[in-house]
């Protein structure tokens, strides 16, 4: 361990370590607290009616987080024994893995599609090709893809062009093409690690996986709005969706990395146009097929996040409308739980994060900031806040601790709470009630600064 | 004042600034969202280039070897 590690974990240690001091000792001041403040929210009704909502909101959100733990780290020790056993169980002969397809879709992606696929031809597999489809691109995508596939080596690389459809489209074309029994769709602008071929498929062994998620990781922590994104990341997967591959219901295969099995792809018809999310759409179509979804750490994928404010919220914009539209198109499992068995609770989890949440932090904050300026009671803000900030440093000591990340990151739950989060839902709340409403929506493209 | 008070008043301040931030970054970004060139422009960029036809007669190589 480096000096620069250990200065990192006891960074992160003490932040920690002062977050409890701060949580004890609030709580030690709240047996002292004058209970003649309660009263205040006691005063009018629409008062009372929010705390007790916010009461029953934060209490979800506690069993949603000790759900979410307990079940990935099922997961997890599931996983540890099972990658025990296979490396004494005999290993399959690389002649007899099946063939991988690997799609690019690439729209203008021409400052990073050449290290993009070089990188793709480092993967660790026998038996594999690269894909790329040029999406109509107006920038030179189709032409520096085509000099990385004249150069000189062993994976066969071949590249179409179509006219603009968007990214829907550009899989389906890459799902008809794939010689492949298996497929790998990813980004343009993704970089994989090496092992994700041979980590992904050993799941399709068990007939019922339909498709495997990989591990998103981002890329360019630069700037603080990157280094959130990371948190961000390494907690929605290393948490929520590895306790969902406990119930082999990950409910998205991120667009960076997803490998199907090609006949579960063409059984479903591919991608649908009519989201701004197709990747959660697809992964929701799987799933009231009946077919499993596992997740794999250890196939990573990097991306490069948005690095400035308005570019994030323009891709959160997208995706929760995206989200949005996808479980309304599989409503219908929503009233059916006797006949939707897994997916109805799926279905309703999406649905709380991605509206109820949002707007019960809002609320919650707007609420307790009312409260502290009206009747000049502060704290009540401060226990709010107190509370979800433990609820996050708690969830990213242990992300951290089970991805092997960057202690460091733990600290930016602070940041995290104090205002990243606070912007987003602003943007979620927004983006829901456009939605709600029928705004036009375009598809938004972010603008690649070339860190691959 | 105590410890707690002087975080809480942080919290508040913190929690003010963000909902307004948070409220005007959605606002710049729809706004930069919308904001198009002038189909009438003739700097505009490529965007809008297949709104009419580009080419207003059919190309005819025939008559052009006449001429």
């Amino acid at each position: 361990m480096g000096l620069s590690e250990l200065k990192r974990y006891l960074t992160a240690a003490m932040v920690l370590g002062g977050i409890l001091v701060l949580g004890a000792y609030g709580f030690y001041k709240v047996r002292q607290f004058d209970l003649k403040s309660f009263s205040i929210i006691l005063e009018s009704s629409i008062l009372t009616a929010i705390s007790i909502y916010l009461l029953i909101f934060l209490t979800l959100l506690i069993i949603r987080y000790a759900v979410l733990i307990m079940y990935s780290f099922m997961e997890h020790l599931e996983y540890l024994v099972k990658r025990n056993e296979e490396s004494h169980a005999e290993q399959i002969s690389d002649a007899a893995l099946p063939m991988i397809t690997l799609v690019v879709p690439a729209y203008n992606e021409g400052m990073v599609i050449q290290a993009a696929v070089r990188s793709l031809l480092q993967l660790d597999y026998p038996n594999y090709e690269v894909l790329v489809i040029d999406d109509g691109s107006s920038d030179d995508t189709y032409e520096k893809s085509l000099a990385v596939a004249r150069e000189d080596h062993n994976v066969p690389i071949r590249v179409i062009t179509k006219p603009n459809g968007g990214k829907a489209d550009a899989l389906n074309t890459g799902m008809t093409h794939a010689r492949g029994e298996f497929i790998l769709n990813m980004d343009g602008d993704t970089k994989l690690s090496r092992n994700t071929l041979r980590a992904c498929i050993r799941h399709f062994d068990n007939p019922s996986i339909g498709a495997v998620a990989g591990n998103v990781k981002v890329l360019n922590r630069d700037n603080i709005w990157t280094k959130l994104q990371a948190l961000e990341y390494v907690e929605g997967l290393a948490m929520a969706r590895k306790a969902q591959s406990f119930m082999r219901a990950v409910n998205i295969i991120p667009g960076p990395l997803g490998m199907f099995r090609k006949t579960v792809l063409q059984q479903a018809g591919g991608y649908d146009h009519d989201t701004f999310a197709e990747d959660c759409d697809l992964t929701l179509k799987l799933l009231m097929r009946g077919w499993h979804i596992a997740y794999e750490p250890t196939a990573v994928a990097w991306v490069e996040t948005p690095s400035r404010l308005l570019d994030l919220l323009k891709q959160r914009y997208r995706w929760t409308r995206g989200i949005l539209q996808a479980t309304r198109k599989h409503r219908s499992a929503m009233w059916n739980p006797r006949k939707a068995g897994i997916n109805f609770f799926i279905l309703w989890y999406m649905l709380f994060e991605g509206i109820l949440w949002p707007f019960s932090t809002v609320l919650g904050n707007l609420f307790f900031v009312y409260i502290g300026l009206k009747y000049g009671v502060v704290v009540f803000l401060f226990y709010w806040w107190l509370q979800l900030t433990i609820l996050d440093i708690v969830a990213a000591s242990y992300c951290v601790i089970v991805e092997e990340e960057s202690p460091s990151l733990i600290m930016y739950s602070v940041g995290f709470r104090l205002f990243y989060i606070t912007i987003i839902d602003i943007s979620k709340v927004f983006a829901t009630i456009e939605e709600w409403r029928g705004t036009a929506m375009t598809w938004g493209k972010l603008q690649r600064e070339g860190k691959l | 004042m105590d410890l707690i008070s002087i975080l809480a008043t942080v919290i508040l301040i913190t929690t003010i600034g963000t909902l307004v931030v948070g409220v005007a970054a959605y606002a710049a970004f729809k706004l930069r969202d919308k904001r198009r060139p002038k189909k009438k422009d003739p700097t505009a960029s490529d965007q809008n280039q297949f709104d009419h036809p580009i080419f207003l007669k059919r190309y005819d190589p025939k008559a052009d070897q006449e001429t």
